[in-house]
C-alpha cells in the first residue's frame, strides 16, 4: 500500500477538482477559446498528479510537452481561425445529447474503474520511480520504441506542413 | 494514498472525453476530447508504474506523450486545412465520403 496522509489527500482533491471541472468546461463551453482554457487547466492539474505520484520526470515532461507545446499550439490555432459567434456550429440540442451520451457512457466508466481496481491488487509496490531509472530504461530496453517515436514525430511534422500548406496548383491556376 | 482514487479519476476523465467526442460538433472540441482521453490513459499508466514500482509504465507514458504531440500537430493542421476549404468547423458539414450525395 502507498502511505496515506491528509495533506496528500487534500492535494489530490484539489487537483481532481481542477481536472474534472476543466474537462467539463472543455466539453460544455460554446466558445472554443474557453474550452481551450479548461484544457490548459486539465493539463496543469495532470502534471500535478504526476508529481503526486512521485514521477518527477513525467511531471516535467507533461509541463513541457502538453502545457508548453500542445495547449499553446491549440490556442494559437483557435485564435488564428478566429471564429465569430455566428460561425460556430449551431448545437441547440447539445445538452440533451450530452445527457444521453453520459447515460450511455456511465456503465463503461464503472467497468473501467472496476477492472483497474481488480487488477492492481495483483501487483506489489516498491519505492518511487526516479527519472534516472526512467532514462536508463528509455535508452536500454525501450530504445526501439523511442526511435520509432522520433520517426513518428518527424512524419507528423512533415504531414502537418503538407496538409496545412496553401495549395500550389490552385494558385498557379489562378495566376 | 490508495490508487483507487487515481483509477476513479482517470475513468471519469476518460468518460468525459468520450461524452465530448460523441456529443459535440465543433472540431476543436472533438480534438480536445481526444486529448483528454489520451491524458487519462497517461494518468493510469503513471499510477500503475508507481503501484507496481516498475518504470516501464512511465516510459510508455512518455512515449504516449510524444504521440499526443504528433497527434496535436496533425489534427490542428487538418482543422486549418478543412476550415480553409469550407469556412466552417462544424463536423456535420464534412460528409464528402458519406453515401448521401449531399455536398453542402
Amino acid at each position: 500500500m502507498l502511505e496515506t496522509s491528509i495533506l496528500e489527500l487534500l492535494v489530490f482533491s484539489v487537483l481532481a477538482l481542477f481536472m474534472i471541472g476543466g474537462s467539463i468546461a472543455v466539453i460544455t463551453n460554446k466558445q472554443t477559446i474557453f474550452s481551450a482554457f479548461g484544457f490548459l487547466l486539465v493539463m496543469i492539474a495532470l502534471a500535478g498528479m504526476f508529481a503526486l505520484l512521485q514521477s518527477q520526470f513525467l511531471a516535467l515532461a507533461q509541463i513541457m510537452i502538453s502545457v508548453g507545446a500542445v495547449v499553446v499550439l491549440s490556442m494559437l490555432t483557435i485564435l488564428t481561425v478566429n471564429l465569430k459567434e455566428e460561425n460556430l456550429p449551431k448545437e441547440k440540442n447539445r445538452y440533451k445529447w450530452m445527457i444521453v451520451a453520459t447515460l450511455l457512457v456511465l456503465p463503461i466508466t464503472y467497468l473501467l474503474y472496476r477492472s483497474m481496481d481488480e487488477a492492481y491488487i495483483y501487483f506489489v509496490d516498491i519505492d518511487k520511480v526516479s527519472s534516472q531509472v526512467v532514462g536508463k530504461l528509455l535508452f536500454s530496453d525501450w530504445v526501439l520504441p523511442f526511435e520509432i517515436v522520433s520517426i513518428l514525430l518527424l512524419t507528423a511534422m512533415l504531414g502537418a506542413i503538407v496538409i496545412a500548406r496553401k495549395d500550389d496548383t490552385e494558385q498557379k491556376g489562378r495566376t | 494514498m490508495s490508487p483507487n482514487l487515481f483509477f476513479l479519476l482517470a475513468s471519469v476523465i476518460f468518460s468525459i472525453g468520450l461524452v465530448g467526442l460523441v456529443s459535440r460538433r465543433n472540431l476543436f472540441i472533438i480534438y480536445m476530447s481526444i486529448e483528454l482521453m489520451l491524458s487519462s490513459v497517461n494518468l493510469i499508466l503513471a499510477t500503475f508504474s508507481r503501484v507496481l514500482g516498475n518504470a516501464d509504465g512511465s516510459v510508455i507514458a512518455l512515449l504516449i506523450m510524444a504521440v499526443i504531440a504528433a497527434e496535436a500537430a496533425l489534427f490542428l493542421a487538418m482543422i486549418v486545412h478543412l476550415y480553409r476549404s469550407r469556412k466552417t468547423i462544424d463536423s456535420d458539414q464534412y460528409n464528402a465520403l458519406s453515401q448521401e450525395k449531399n455536398y453542402a
